[in-house]
């Protein structure tokens, strides 16, 4: 598996073209503004701190499809980077704390978070969309730091 | 080139570049604000295309997110100066850097252009039949100039000065 992974040919091509890596990486940070940014309006129309005109319910019927095309750049860019060195990424603290994150911000944004953003406002929306900025955050955080541990 | 290495010879400057955790936690408050207040650029963007959003009136969308936007604008760019400033040297000869200053002045320079002829009136938008091209025009330069930033932004790790690069060939 490990072997694999080693040599495997997307690898290579990520680390034999020069542009490929930042490439991927740009569409990485594009793809988590548009998955983030819009899974952060609902929470703040949650939290009553934005669009107060509408529901959040609404708003997640509008920013669906959105939230779904960037975690699919996202999904896509991020394990092509993965695979330009996946010894290093399986190795690193960080890195492992990230797809942590990430798996549980995942579910977590498909089923407490969909289900509450869907009902009406109230003191447990408000605890939900802060605990779904706060995961988030923390993915980023992750990401970020698995070039500093 | 002194007057850079002066910048980041400010006390605080050096502590944060010589630290092992605060240069880090201050780059990830800087992508955190790009996930998050880049995201309401975006929607802002789609809806004035009328991609997104749709069920919301222009007005609604504009005006509500104005201040989030703000406010991630500040911290993003407060970040952005203390990254900047604490390895101003390292920074003052990579051409990505001064591309990204370049297309920041142009985002200013939107601003000021559409500002009165779009973000300011809203309304006016939701009153047209059909979404003004004045808007989309403004709303795709928008998308078109922020993500260049935040290319030009990852791109800035990648630049090595000549004297490395010949360096390493040796």
């Amino acid at each position: 598996m490990f072997t694999f992974l080693m040599t495997n040919p997307i690898g290579d091509a990520m680390n034999n073209t020069e542009w490929a890596f930042p490439l991927c990486e740009c569409f990485h940070i594009i793809g988590f503004a548009l998955s983030i940014g819009t899974i952060v309006v609902v929470d703040l129309r949650m939290l009553g701190l934005a669009l107060k005109s509408t529901t959040s319910a609404q708003l997640l019927k509008d920013t669906r499809m959105w939230t779904m095309a960037g975690l699919t750049v996202m999904l896509i860019s991020g394990p092509l980077i993965f695979l330009s060195d996946p010894v290093m990424y399986m190795g690193n603290q960080s890195f492992r704390f990230k797809i942590g994150a990430l798996l549980v911000a995942i579910l977590y944004n498909y089923t407490i978070h969909a289900k509450v953003a869907k009902g009406p406002d109230s003191p447990t929306a408000k605890l939900v969309a802060l605990v779904s900025i706060l995961l988030w955050v923390s993915v980023v955080a992750g990401g970020l730091f698995i070039a500093f541990v | 080139m002194t007057i850079f290495h002066d910048i980041q010879s400010i006390g605080f400057l050096t502590e944060i570049r010589e630290s092992a955790l605060v240069y880090p936690v201050i780059m990830t408050t800087h992508l955190a604000c790009i996930a998050v207040f880049g995201g309401l650029i975006l929607m802002t963007d789609l809806r004035l295309l009328g991609l997104a959003l749709k069920s919301q009136s222009i007005a609604s969308v504009v005006n509500g997110l104005r201040n989030w936007k703000r406010l991630g604008f500040c911290i993003m760019v407060t970040m952005g100066l203390l990254l900047g400033t604490s390895e101003a040297e390292k920074y003052q000869p990579n051409p990505f850097f001064w591309w990204k200053m370049g297309l920041l002045a142009m985002v200013g320079v939107h601003a000021l252009i559409f500002r009165p002829l779009v973000y300011n009136h809203p309304e006016e938008l939701d009153r047209s039949p059909v979404i003004p091209t004045r808007a989309k025009v403004a709303a795709v330069l928008s998308l078109v100039l922020w993500m260049s930033v935040v290319t030009m932004g990852r791109l800035i790790g990648y630049w090595e000065p000549e004297q490395a690069k010949v360096a390493q060939v040796e």
